[in-house]
């Protein structure tokens, strides 16, 4: 299942069951905001800013807000109370004055109501404006009665039982309570307060008083007060975030740089430096980092000037000592060719004299090889390589050398048929070092060597089935000048740095060479590479322990580039000697 | 009249020995110890090959072998001490036939001088052409029209060698064992910069070689192929 699935391919356009069902792309956004949180210093500051200081603008908001609200609230409250008193007197004064007249008759009741209406209108001064009414409390006997009464707009469902009940009872006493109006045609849901009072009117008993007075005002004051708050909030928020950025990319900024740097130092750039700027903390971090990469470079400069007179004198060394055993090889080749006509000792000196000669060459040339590795003098030259050729090629080069000791060299190949990236000298000389080995080692028994890849590595095996090893003689194998049984006849006479210059050569690669060894069974060589050049190698398409051996206890040893630890400093103008152009020969331990 | 080979070495010992070795094989050595003098070495002995030491006093090696490449296809054959990749590289890329690396041993020269000296090739009268190339075989010439091209007589073998049989795509490793007469496994080098060299002087246009063509991950053949 792809995860490339663009962010409107989810839907309609699904098929194929509910395995192809594709996350729609918010569903990545928590992972990639999780991501980008851990990525980024100045995205975790600024959230985390913002966040803070929106929790600390809502609580003062939220403070400012509700006092203002009541204190405008409050404000109201007096004022509707003074002018609800101040009505309820007005009317009741209106039907006391009538009262003391004569006894008032239906008619008069009528308009003292009216009266009494029209004074508490009048009366009133509140913005909202008031609604009225005038209610007979319910349960009396009189002789007459005045009608119910309300202004046309009055929001009856306003006046609770309760508020009737609390003025009913409390006699004489204004009732409060904060409603919500009815909404009207003029925009509606407003709050406003309910005031009851007792009116006394003659003859007819006792009226009850409801103003109610609109605060919508006051809440359209407050409305626009909390909208600015809000807006002047969200702006605060913003402004944080983005000093916040500012700042953040003000610190960072340097940090970015030095970490940039630093990055540039590794790759090897080890001129870069971080620019020097002012006093502060950040100039001083600059300072201290480039001091550090000053000190750096002095060291690896020097290093490098050691490696470059380490080459030189290898090189310088190499010219010196060949020329002459060049001579001393011609004259001894010379009396060699001549030795027939020689007294025997003569003759036999001649031999030894040949013989020695080629193995002082040998060790020269290894000593030179493992030295170059030491210095770090090496390069590897790839190219284009069929591995099954290369150890089908070693093998035929080997075919004399094997049949004179009896062994039976077969090769399986199951792999390794395509062209990696591989320095065919120096793999070249593994397979000679391995299957020289063999030969020497295999007590002419069949010498297998097989051939597979993966998709990461080419590997070969070369396994004998000779004297084999103990794990502590296997565990050394790769030393140098190490033999493991001193004692034992030379055939094909080695330098004993072989397989030291093959576990080099294996990992210049990026590879390595591996060996399981028991002893009376004999010992399995692996040289893994990767395919191309400067890749990584995970496993092995070859185990190192023989498949009929699996499961058993002996250990296999991985060998371990005594150059491994000496960095590859590039040295601009320093010649890299590599390998001479191998002439055929067996170097074997 | 034997051979005459100049050796180029500032060592005296080593061309003493290397004298004696030739002389064993009937060739006819003549010497020179330093770089300087080499050119004026060679002008006197006129000679048929010429043994040339890389590190020289006076003069590179290098810069002999330019020198006498200028002048003549005579064959050169360096004597390399170092091996190392650099120094043979620019040995044969100015104009250096082949290398030996010392230590050698003297069947190992012999063998490589007398390869150079005598051509692989079988001396025929045939006219081959390759591309708009005509070569004389007998009269070891190469012309474009009428122009004649002055090849080195290692560059006409390698020339010839892929011309005479134009269908055929050559290996390194086969170049190797006809022209320069290796029986094994040797530097493949040798044929990557003679190859350079050959298409500097017939191609066109070297950067797109049309007589000397590159058959990828195989080797060479001679025209643009079918």
């Amino acid at each position: 299942m792809s995860t490339v699935a663009g962010p409107d391919q989810g839907g309609p356009a699904r098929s194929g069951g509910p395995w192809s069902w594709r996350a729609p792309a918010w569903r990545t956004w928590p992972t990639r905001v999780v991501g980008f949180w851990r990525s980024s210093l100045s995205f975790r500051t600024v959230a985390l800013t913002v966040v803070l200081s929106t929790v600390a603008v809502t609580v003062i908001g939220t403070l400012i807000s509700v006092t203002i609200g009541t204190s405008l609230y409050d404000q109201r409250r007096e004022q509707v109370e003074a002018e609800s008193v101040r009505a309820t007197l007005l009317a009741q004064n209106i039907f006391d004055s009538a009262t003391a007249t004569e006894d008032a008759n239906q008619v008069e009741l009528d308009a003292l109501q009216n009266e009494a209406q029209t004074a508490i209108l009048g009366s009133t001064s509140s913005p909202g404006g008031t609604s009225i009414a005038i209610l007979r409390t319910p349960g009396q006997n009189s002789p007459q009665t005045i009608q119910n009464i309300a202004s046309p707009d009055f929001p009856d469902s306003v006046i609770s039982p309760a508020l009737r009940e609390a003025v009913a009872a409390d006699d004489g006493r204004l009732s409060m309570q904060s409603v919500s109006l009815p909404p009207t045609s003029l925009g509606g849901g407003s709050p406003g307060i309910a005031v009851g009072s007792t009116l006394q009117v003659p003859t007819a008993g006792q009226y009850e008083l409801y103003l109610v007075y609109d605060l919508s005002d006051a809440q359209a004051t407050l409305d626009l007060m909390q909208r600015t708050l809000g807006i002047g909030s969200l702006a605060l928020v913003l402004l944080i975030g983005a000093i916040t950025y500012l700042v953040v990319r003000l610190v960072v900024g340097p940090i970015r740089t030095a970490a940039e740097t630093s990055q540039k130092i590794a790759a090897g750039h080890l001129e870069e430096r971080i620019p020097e700027k002012g006093q502060d903390v950040v100039a001083t971090l600059g300072r201290s980092f480039n001091g550090m990469a000053d000190a750096m470079q002095r060291q690896i400069s020097q290093l490098a000037e050691l490696s470059r007179v380490q080459q030189r004198f290898v090189s310088d060394v190499s010219h010196e000592l060949r020329t002459p055993l060049t001579t001393i090889r011609l004259a001894g080749d010379v009396l060699y060719d001549q030795r027939t006509s020689f007294t025997p000792s003569a003759a036999r000196t001649a031999e030894l004299l040949h013989t020695q000669v080629d193995r002082f060459e040998l060790l020269l040339a290894d000593l030179l090889e493992i030295s170059r590795f030491d210095a770090g003098a090496v390069e590897l030259e790839t190219e284009p390589v069929t591995v099954v050729r290369l150890v089908e090629d070693g093998v035929d080069e080997f075919g004399p050398l094997a049949a004179e000791s009896g062994s039976v060299v077969s090769v399986v190949a199951r792999g390794g048929y395509f062209e990696a990236e591989i320095d065919p000298r120096r793999l070249r000389r593994i397979l000679r070092n391995l299957l020289g080995n063999a030969i020497e080692h295999g007590e002419g028994r069949p010498i297998e060597v097989e051939v597979d890849s993966d998709a990461t590595a080419v590997a070969v095996a070369v396994r004998d089935n000779g004297v084999g090893m103990s794990p502590a003689d296997a565990a050394r194998v790769f030393d140098r000048f190490w033999r493991a049984d001193p004692s034992r006849k030379r055939t094909i006479g080695g330098t004993g740095l072989g397989l030291a210059i093959s576990l080099e050569d294996a990992a210049l690669h990026g590879g390595r060479l591996e060996v399981w060894s028991e002893p009376g069974s004999g010992s399995r060589f692996v040289v893994t590479l990767p395919r191309v050049a400067g890749g990584r190698i995970e496993g092995s398409p070859l185990p190192v322990v023989p498949p009929d051996r699996r499961g058993e206890t002996t250990v296999p040893v991985t060998g371990e580039p005594w150059s491994g630890s000496v960095p590859a400093v590039e040295v601009p103008g320093a010649s890299v000697p590599s390998s001479a152009p191998s002439k055929g020969r067996a170097d074997d331990d | 009249m034997n051979p005459r080979i100049l050796v180029v070495d500032d060592d005296p010992a080593l061309a003493e020995m290397i004298g004696i070795v030739l002389r064993a094989d009937e060739f006819d050595p003549h010497f020179c110890g330093d770089g300087a003098g080499a050119l004026e070495a060679f002008h006197e002995a006129s000679p048929d090959l010429v043994l040339l030491d890389l590190m020289l006093p006076g003069l590179d090696g290098i810069e002999v072998c330019r020198l006498i490449r200028a002048e003549s296809g005579v064959p050169i054959i360096m004597l390399t001490a170092k091996g190392d990749t650099a120094d043979v590289v620019r040995g044969l890329e100015s104009g250096a036939d082949d290398y030996v690396v010392k230590p050698f041993n003297p069947k190992e020269l012999v063998a490589r001088i007398r390869t150079r000296l005598r051509p692989a090739t079988e001396p025929t009268n045939d006219v081959l052409t390759v591309g708009d190339l005509r070569l004389d075989v007998a009269a070891h010439e190469v012309r474009r029209g009428d122009t004649p091209i002055a090849l080195t007589p290692l560059e006409f073998e390698l020339l010839l060698a892929l011309a005479s049989k134009p269908q055929q795509v050559f290996t390194r490793e086969m170049l190797l064992e006809q022209v320069w007469g290796y029986h094994y496994k040797a530097d493949t080098r040798l044929v990557n910069v003679h190859v350079q060299r050959l298409r500097a002087k017939v191609e066109h246009d070297p950067d797109a070689p049309r007589i000397v063509t590159t058959v990828r991950g195989v080797g060479y053949r001679a025209g643009a192929g079918s």
